[in-house]
């Protein structure tokens, strides 16, 4: 009895084999390729204008090749291939006609019914024998019959017979499925037969070396090498490099842009001779005089020294090139000027790293300007110069017949915070702007998404104290007001109260459903939104941008920053309405942090920056109370007892009672977390360094 | 057959797998090697981390400028040169040595998360430890010196180091003086004239109350404009 293994000679199984593993790469695929676009840039509200840029044509043009880039053209022709393939196999399955193996049956040999009895098959099997014994039936050519198929036929009618009537081949027939006992069986391999046919043995052996031996070590390799060149920000690691190196403590926005053209990602920007292609012009025009500005681009004299410094090269022509698009300075010349729109996106993604970078470091200064830088790249205005150039139409001799002989800036809020007639007659004016650009520029200044902080705070979801290392909530209430919005609504005390939902209420807790304080005090369910943005008027700027906000607690005294920052881009209410006025929503935007590990007051200055806008960032003093962890258990059990109302004599004892340390400074007994009171603070640097959660 | 049968090896056969065996270990080894000494050498051509330390090739050349043999006719360097000198490399010393203090941790914390590369920390340690070295050597240079110097050396240093930098920032705000000055001269004319004007325009129509009217009325047309726009 030998077993023996067979292949796939007419080609049934390996189809099926084929099908399944296409289909097991295809179809996750297809469904990544054709799920619900989750590019909600796409579906994000715009600001509605009806300004175009000079250059609106070649902004537009680069914005849509690389969205072309976003494609997935790799993935979109695997999956065809996939499919096409799959489609072939079943086709395969559909045509080849399937070879069961028979099983021995002895009743169809017999040509009898199951349900006969022994006496009816013998005496049929009597009548076969009669019939087809060797010695009485003519072999006949017609049938093509020999001698041998005969003898053969008459064998295996025997071997029924016995099948079914004799003990022992009886025996052999139900252990093992056949009269003559132990069959050998055979493996199916699900391979084409053609694999190990003789002479196709060195190509297969080729094709497995070129599988095994190069194309698995160069997807490894490359794989490898692919993670190991860009860093975790998605730039050259060779650019991150740099800009490490570039990195000074007191570092201005000047600098920072001399420190990003240090990036490798310029170096496929202007390949070859692209390089040095129209410096001289560039150079020229960006460190031209004019009369609203000292340098036309807008650059200290630190930076054009840097700039003059650098050796010609890709390096410099960055660099010019970036002044060039901060100054909006006019390069008369189509390939140049494409190029000059084509960096700020380079510079913007370069100066990602940088953040990263300053925030390593932990010194508030290159951060706040590494974020500014940002601002600034998307709204291509230079550092240092007026907001007020974000909105359309404005230029410097604008910016300068509005802020007048001023020092410092006018914001886009400062400017819309006069009453409209002072502006306009500001603004409007020969060479200044005509009624109509001043209306569009009004009506951008009236869209922009200007989150205003009315209230932060700290809290532990579910305590009522904040006990050392515990995890903090910041809580951060804010509306969306457009600069220059009027009659704005007075905010609802109720709105800025944050309630934790209840332990039992799985909804709340799973972040399904917030909670919110309904008219007459009672908690309500509300459904939780995800509302984005509009996307930021930026038209200078390649790229289509959603807005972020970036909340991060930092210690004024040290300079330090506290709490790094928290990234938020949706919000749960909806920021306009259908016709886009403001909704004066109450935002609130939650961040987790560990509590320090010492009891105490600790106060921070909490920033609120967009990375969009220039000029509408928040600051702000919070404090955090830190209790020690055995007075907040005592108080809590005090408070199991009886809550005294905050006027109470009982209430003010209380009062007094937990607000012990040096000075009695608790005024409202429920708030253990104030905003904007001035205290002593601690070392705050170990802020960060105890993750545990005691809560 | 004269050879037992455990030697009765098919010896054809088995070279086959025996090749196999050889190739893929010379592979392997050939590309640990190849790998090894490039990497050696990517790390041999690393950019210093800072550049040519300047005050330390002043120092030496002064060093070597000593008559060795009495023949020549070079002046001697007095001490007190020397010193001076010595205490420029000390001072650039600690501006490297602060700048790689406050470097480190970021360095390490940025490698681990995979935003800058292996290379820059190689780049990092080598620095760390030629400047261990370089202190080292400049605190033997300082007892040579003078005895016991080596152990004050750094701290003058540290405190000249401070100075010079108070020294530019206090330069960098006197050279705004000139500018600020004629800014604030500009501004007093400015009001100046602004005042004088006022004062003239509320002698000839004291109806200021009117023309703020005059404001507000302007306003409502113009924001109703507006609204319209946005619909």
């Amino acid at each position: 009895m030998s077993s023996e293994y067979s292949y796939d000679e007419q080609g049934q199984f390996f189809p099926f084999f084929i099908l399944t593993l296409s289909g097991l790469v295809t179809l996750p695929l297809t469904y990544t390729l054709l799920c619900p676009s989750k590019d909600e840039d796409a579906l994000a509200p715009r600001i509605k204008t009806d300004y175009k840029t000079e250059h609106a044509a070649t902004v537009d043009a680069l914005r849509t090749t690389q969205k072309r880039k976003q494609w997935r053209v790799k993935r979109a022709i695997v999956v065809v291939v996939g499919w096409a393939l799959m489609a072939g196999m079943v086709y395969l399955i559909m045509v080849t006609q399937r070879t069961v193996p028979k099983l021995w049956n002895p009743y169809d040999i017999l040509g009898v019914s199951e349900s006969f009895t022994e006496k009816q098959i013998k005496s049929h099997y009597k009548r076969l024998s009669v019939k087809f014994h060797p010695d009485k039936a003519r072999p006949d050519p017609a049938k093509n019959e020999t001698l041998e198929t005969l003898n053969d036929y008459y064998v295996e009618l025997t071997k029924a017979y016995q099948a079914l009537t004799d003990e022992d081949v009886r025996n052999n027939y139900i252990q093992y499925g056949h009269p003559d006992g132990k069959q050998s069986f055979s493996m199916g391999i699900a391979l084409p037969m053609f694999i190990i046919s003789d002479g196709n043995g060195k190509y297969v052996v080729l094709v497995y070396t070129m599988l095994l031996g190069v194309l698995l070590p160069y997807l490894v390799g490359s794989w490898w090498y692919g993670t190991k060149r860009r860093s975790k920000e998605g730039i050259l690691m060779e650019s991150a490099n740099n800009l490490f190196r570039q990195y000074e403590e007191g570092i201005e926005e000047g600098a920072i842009i001399t420190a990003l053209s240090t990036g490798k990602e310029f170096d496929e920007v202007f390949k070859g001779d692209k390089a040095d292609a129209g410096l001289s012009k560039i150079e020229s025009r960006i460190t031209a005089e004019s009369d609203t500005v000292p340098i036309a681009s807008g650059m200290s004299v630190k930076d054009k020294e840097q700039l003059e410094d650098l050796d010609n090269g890709v390096r410099r022509k960055a660099l010019a090139l970036l002044w060039a698009y901060l100054g909006r300075v006019e390069l008369d010349d189509a390939a140049l000027t494409k190029a000059k729109y084509e960096v700020a996106p380079i510079a913007r993604a370069l100066n990602q790293s940088f953040a990263a970078i300053s925030l390593a470091y932990g010194n508030i200064d290159p951060i706040a300007r590494s974020y500014s830088t940002s601002q600034h790249l998307i709204q291509a205005i230079p550092p240092k110069a007026s907001p007020l150039l974000q909105l359309p139409h404005f230029t410097n001799s604008v910016v300068t017949a509005v802020e007048g002989d001023s020092k410092t800036h006018m914001s886009v809020q400062q400017f819309m915070d006069r009453p409209d007639a002072t502006r306009r007659e500001l603004a409007v004016g020969e060479d200044l702007l005509t009624d109509k650009q001043y209306d569009s520029a009004i009506s951008v200044a009236k869209q922009i998404p200007y989150l205003r902080v009315a209230k932060a705070f700290f809290k532990v979801t579910g305590e009522r104290f904040i006990i050392p290392s515990s995890l903090v909530t910041l809580v951060i209430k804010g509306r969306f007001i457009p600069p220059g919005t009027e009659n704005i609504p007075a905010v609802n005390e109720l709105d800025l109260e944050d309630i934790d939902p209840d332990e039992d209420d799985l909804e709340g807790n799973s972040g399904k459903k917030k909670v919110l304080k309904g008219p007459d005090g009672k908690p309500i369910l509300v459904d939780e939104q995800v509302i984005s943005p509009p996307l930021a008027f930026a038209p200078h700027y390649a790229r289509e941008v959603s807005p972020k906000w970036y909340a991060f607690l930092s210690d004024s005294k040290q300079g330090k920053m506290a709490v790094p920052p928290f990234a938020f881009t949706k919000f749960d209410q909806p920021i306009v309405d259908d016709k886009g006025n403001p909704t004066f929503n109450m935002q609130t935007l939650k961040a987790q942090f560990a509590a320090p590990p010492q009891a105490g007051h600790y106060t921070f200055v909490l920033h609120v920056v967009c990375d969009a806008y220039v000029g509408f960032d928040t600051k702000m003093e919070v404090t955090l109370v830190v209790e020690e962890a055995s007075k907040a258990a005592a108080m809590q059990a005090e408070d199991d007892i009886s809550e005294p109302e905050e006027d109470t004599l009982a209430g003010q004892m209380q009062a007094l009672k937990t607000g012990q340390a040096p000075k009695p400074r608790r005024n409202d007994d429920d708030s253990d977390e104030e905003s904007g009171t001035e205290e002593e603070e601690e070392d705050t640097s170990a802020t960060n360094t105890d993750t545990e959660d005691e809560s | 057959m004269a050879l037992p049968a455990f030697l009765d090896i098919d010896w054809k056969g088995l070279a086959l797998p025996f090749a196999y065996v050889i190739v893929l270990a010379g592979a392997l080894m050939t590309f640990s090697s190849v790998y090894r000494k490039r990497k050696a050498a990517e790390s041999a051509n690393l950019a210093p981390w800072f550049g040519p330390h300047l005050q330390r090739n002043i120092y030496l050349s002064l060093l070597h400028m000593q008559p060795e043999e009495g023949g020549e006719k070079t002046p001697r360097i007095p001490d007190s040169v020397l010193r001076a000198a010595l205490l420029r490399r000390a001072v650039e010393d600690i501006r490297r040595l602060i700048q790689i203090k406050n470097a480190k941790q970021a360095c390490s914390s940025l490698l681990q998360r995979g935003s800058v590369g292996d290379d820059l920390w190689q780049r990092f340690q080598r620095a760390e430890k030629e400047m261990e070295a370089e202190l080292r050597d400049v605190v033997q240079e300082a007892n040579a010196l003078a005895p016991n110097w080596g152990q004050s050396i750094f701290q003058s240093a540290h405190e000249m180091a401070g100075n010079a930098h108070i020294r530019t920032q206090i330069d960098d705000l006197l050279a705004t003086t000139e500018s600020e000055k004629k800014w604030w001269e500009k501004r007093r004319g400015q009001i100046q004239s602004d005042f004088m004007k006022e004062i003239d325009s509320s002698e000839q129509s004291p109806s200021k109350a009117a023309s703020e009217e005059d404001a507000v009325l302007v306003d409502t047309p113009s924001k109703s404009k507006k609204k319209g726009a946005k619909k």
